[in-house]
């Protein structure tokens, strides 16, 4: 007489061996395994946010870890959590990765004590990204708000990279104030070895400012959009984009050539935790890039 | 699939021999309510006899026997300078008696989600893997809609499933496992007359619903009734206290915790059951919540129930069989809830 | 920490009593399995139920009990002067707790019945809210000695403190438990925050409220709830008002 049931193991085959297709069906069964990455710089952009470099230190992994822009990574503070951050960097960098950080909850106030040579963890790359492909050939308009940059300043980077492949390149970008603009270190290349058309404009007025102020939308009527031959890509707070896209509408940009990246609370990032939905759609498999025409396919508010 | 049967007696020495060998977990009377009604829950037990195979439903779904309400999955080790990260997905085997069709869908509901998506859960697969499952057929409780949703007869997703033909069960066996095990009783082949009781069985099952809800279109009328007064009206009552959650066989939504011990030496990173209807679920670090009305949250889970997402997109996966209901203090069901907005539609 | 590159410092710690059981305080010197690395953390410079040593220098003054004489108001203003961080621990300080029942009664009649012909002076119960800022509540009748572990780790590493926004009902129902309203008694724990596990509605009796409300907690709903089981108006009030935790945010 036998009943005793034996015991199934399920995934003995070792992790790492091929990329994970983090989005498509994943051969990859150990989900929840970070790769493990050194602080290797840290800088403070403003007093709210740092970017970090962070390298992954596995030889294998590094090699394996690629990403489009626009999309983002689970980033683990070993003890406190794990946060989604959407990469800042270029593509083609295969040394590290950069993630723009603000202070805002439990995780990210311990993340901004860490110090250079610090170990994080990261999953991902996950999500969709922005079309960059599709978009050579064409004029881009590259819109941000506040902590939009971030988000954006990975296709800025594919942009400069691959320059002579696209034709008007605007890049408009509003701030609170002053203190709050991110990468201004950037501007001066972005503009005069890039050849990008880089406005800026903060809504209040701040200390040794002598740009402009107002809305973002502001900047508008400083660019010459030919409607049927750009791309928009835009970033920012809901009530940002809801205003910039309906005025790109309005112009005559196709819906499916404006694109938005949105954000959530995310758990899991991979489309399990149902923390991330809008409506029946997963901000975090099915977005964080989505055309304009899908985000107005949402059920609930964005 | 085959088909055997088998006579209680021999059944009741078969599920004795798997309790003898293996954990097992069966229904059991735990309290009697206020009003009278019996409460079962499947608990762990040690012979045939502590079960109540004739209970109406378990308070409480099988569901948190393959998705725990809470669960580490992984943890991490501090040395001075580094840590280590440590997954494991070691599940002892179990046997489960007595789940009812609807609970055995609402896994099939759950594989789907976790075992077909885009990024498997190995924590789930190695739950499933190492549970032997027994589905028992039952009259259903008066408030019991399975029916409406499809859900009151099964296929698969079990090992066994038992059908009560008076003095025998008519049993469909879908795994070796179950084959090999049956070995050890005597179970024969099904005779004419045992398929026509069998037959006769289901066709009373069938019959004896009482509760119905309208589930045609519901995913469009959702869609349209997205702003209704009737979810305000509902959303008031609500108490946004997650019971429905925790007892449903197919809410699976979560959060993920990271704990760092008081020495700071390691931290256990667990994946803890939640529900949109509670009142942080889909607020932001800093503090913005994306839902923060009562109504909003309810809504919301009406919405994930009727209307599905991504692998199940436009599929329901509710089962009917009405936990939610009779665990919320408030009175919220899904019958009078989706009658309230098919009417209003 | 190392690992993060943080090297978080010892932070001095001072735990003092006003009017209360002293329940909590005990609760942080009982679990002997994490108490040596809890106070590895810490330099614990003034807790009487640990140590006879008392200075008066800290950063972090946790405060158990409620306030109802004259000369603890000057004691509490004090510690509220030398502390960083001070935190009410425990349902008396953060809501007043049982001590608050005395509220309901002349204070003549109050004295006299407790301590009879031997009066001594005491006034109407007060919360520490009510008496200084408060920078952090860790609530509960005793307080859960792993949350304010982890609180206590929070503060030290600079880490936002988490705590529970949602009701107990969900820690109950994960604790596989019968509904205590079910079982035809009174139970708050619909509008309570948890973080206790639930233990009163798991040894079946009804939640009393120690750690006051959940986050937009439903107490109309609860109220009509209770009333259409049969529970008079008199007796939901008593058990809301048990703690004092609920005082002013149960509208009928």
């Amino acid at each position: 007489m036998d009943y005793r049931l034996q015991r199934q193991n399920i995934n003995t085959e070792p992790f790492m061996t091929k990329p994970p297709q983090y989005n498509r069906k994943s051969i990859v069964m150990r989900t929840d395994k970070v790769y493990k990455c050194e602080i290797i710089n840290i800088v403070e952009l403003t007093h709210l946010e740092k970017l970090f470099h962070l390298k992954i230190l596995n030889r294998t992994e590094r090699r394996i870890f690629k990403f489009r822009p626009g999309q983002f990574v689970m980033l683990e503070v070993p003890g406190f959590g794990e946060v989604p951050i959407s990469i800042s960097s270029s593509s083609n960098n295969t040394e590290y990765i950069e993630l723009c950080v603000r202070k805002a909850g439990r995780t990210t106030s311990v993340l901004h004590q860490a110090q250079k040579g610090a170990k994080l963890g990261i999953r991902g790359p996950f999500g969709t990204s922005f079309p960059m492909e599709e978009m050579m050939g064409s004029s881009i308009l590259l819109i941000a708000g506040g902590l939009g940059l971030a988000p954006l300043r990975a296709p800025v980077y594919w942009v400069t990279e691959h320059r002579d492949k696209y034709k008007d390149v605007h890049v408009l970008y509003g701030a609170k104030d002053p203190e709050q603009m991110l990468f201004t270190y950037q501007y001066d290349e972005w503009k005069k070895v890039n050849n990008i058309n880089l406005l800026t404009i903060v809504e209040k007025q701040g200390k040794g400012w002598d740009g402009r102020t107002g809305l973002i939308t502001e900047l508008f009527k400083e660019v010459s959009i030919k409607p049927d031959n750009t791309y928009a890509i835009v970033c920012g707070p809901p009530v940002m984009f809801n205003f910039v896209c309906n005025y790109l509408d309005g112009l005559g940009i196709p819906m499916n050539r404006m694109f938005v990246s949105l954000e959530r609370r995310m758990h899991c990032g991979m489309g399990k935790c149902c923390r991330c939905m809008i409506g029946s759609t997963f901000t975090c498999v099915d977005g964080p890039v989505f055309d304009y025409w899908s985000v107005l396919n949402l059920k609930e508010a964005i | 699939m085959i088909y055997k049967v088998i006579t209680k007696n021999e059944f009741k020495k078969f599920i004795n021999g798997l309790i003898g060998e293996n954990q097992t977990f069966g229904p059991k009377q735990v309290d009697r309510r206020a009003d009278g009604k019996a409460v079962y829950q499947f608990m762990e037990v040690s012979s045939f006899d502590e079960m109540d195979l004739n209970y109406t439903v378990t308070y409480s779904s099988v569901k948190n026997f393959f998705l725990p309400f809470k669960e580490e999955l992984s943890h991490f080790k501090f040395s001075d300078n580094d840590w280590e990260q440590a997954v494991e997905y070691r599940v002892n085997p179990r046997v489960i008696v007595g789940a009812r069709p609807c609970d055995i869908n609402a896994l099939a509901i759950l594989d789907k989600i976790l075992m077909r998506g885009a990024f498997p859960s190995p924590y789930y697969i190695a739950r499933r893997k190492n549970t032997f499952l027994i589905g028992m057929d039952h009259e259903p409780p008066e408030d019991c809609f399975c029916k409406s949703l499809g859900h009151d007869t099964v296929h698969r997703g079990f090992n066994l499933f038992c059908e009560d033909i008076g003095e025998q069960y008519y049993l469909t066996i879908n795994s070796s496992k179950a084959f090999v095990f049956l070995k050890n009783v005597k179970a024969g082949k099904p005779t004419k007359k045992d398929d026509v009781k069998l037959i006769e069985r289901r066709k009373l099952l069938r019959e004896s619903f009482q509760a119905r809800v309208e589930v045609a279109g519901l995913s469009s009328v959702l869609d349209i009734e997205f702003k209704s007064p009737v979810w305000k009206k509902w959303g008031d009552k609500c108490l946004n206290c997650g019971s429905c959650a925790m007892v449903c066989p197919t809410c699976y939504c979560y959060g993920i915790e990271e704990t760092i011990d008081v020495g700071m030496k390691s931290s256990r990173k667990e994946r803890v059951q939640y529900s949109c209807n509670l009142v942080d679920f889909a607020q932001v670090a800093g503090g913005h919540n994306f839902r923060p009305l009562k109504e909003d949250r309810l809504k919301y889970r009406f919405y994930h129930h009727y209307r599905g997402f991504a692998e199940n997109a436009d599929d329901p996966i509710c089962v009917g069989c009405n936990r939610c209901g009779r665990a919320c203090l408030a009175g919220i069901n899904p019958r009078e809830v989706i009658s309230d907005l098919q009417m209003e539609g | 920490m190392k690992y993060l590159g943080i090297d978080p410092q010892k932070v001095k710690i001072g735990v003092f009593d006003f009017t209360g059981c002293e329940g909590c305080e005990l609760q942080l010197a009982n679990k002997e399995e994490s108490l040596l690395e809890f106070l590895s953390l810490l330099e614990v410079v003034n807790f009487r139920e640990i140590s006879s040593d008392s200075s008066q220098d800290y950063d972090i003054a946790l405060v158990e009990g409620s306030i109802s004489r004259k000369d603890e108001i000057e004691r509490l203003t004090d510690i509220r002067a030398r502390a960083k961080v001070l935190v009410a621990m425990g349902a008396c300080a953060c809501f007043g707790g049982v001590n608050y029942l005395k509220n309901q009664y002349p204070l003549k009649d109050v004295v006299k019945e407790v301590y009879g012909m031997h009066s001594v002076e005491t006034s109407k119960v007060k919360r520490i809210a009510d008496v200084v800022k408060v920078d952090l509540n860790i609530p509960g009748c005793p307080v859960s000695k792993s949350e304010v572990e982890s609180i206590i780790v929070s503060i030290v590493v600079g880490a936002e403190v988490k705590i529970p926004k949602y009701p107990v009902c969900v820690e109950c129902k994960q604790n596989v438990n019968t509904c205590v309203v079910d079982l035809g008694k009174i139970c708050l724990g619909p509008i309570t925050r948890a973080g206790c596990g639930a233990v009163c509605p798991t040894g079946k009796a009804g939640c009393l409220g120690c750690r006051g409300p959940a986050e937009d907690a439903n107490y109309g709903s609860l109220r009509e709830i209770l009333r259409e089981k049969g529970h008079c108006e008199s007796e939901i009030e008593q058990k809301l008002c048990f703690y004092n935790a609920f005082n002013g945010s149960t509208e009928k």
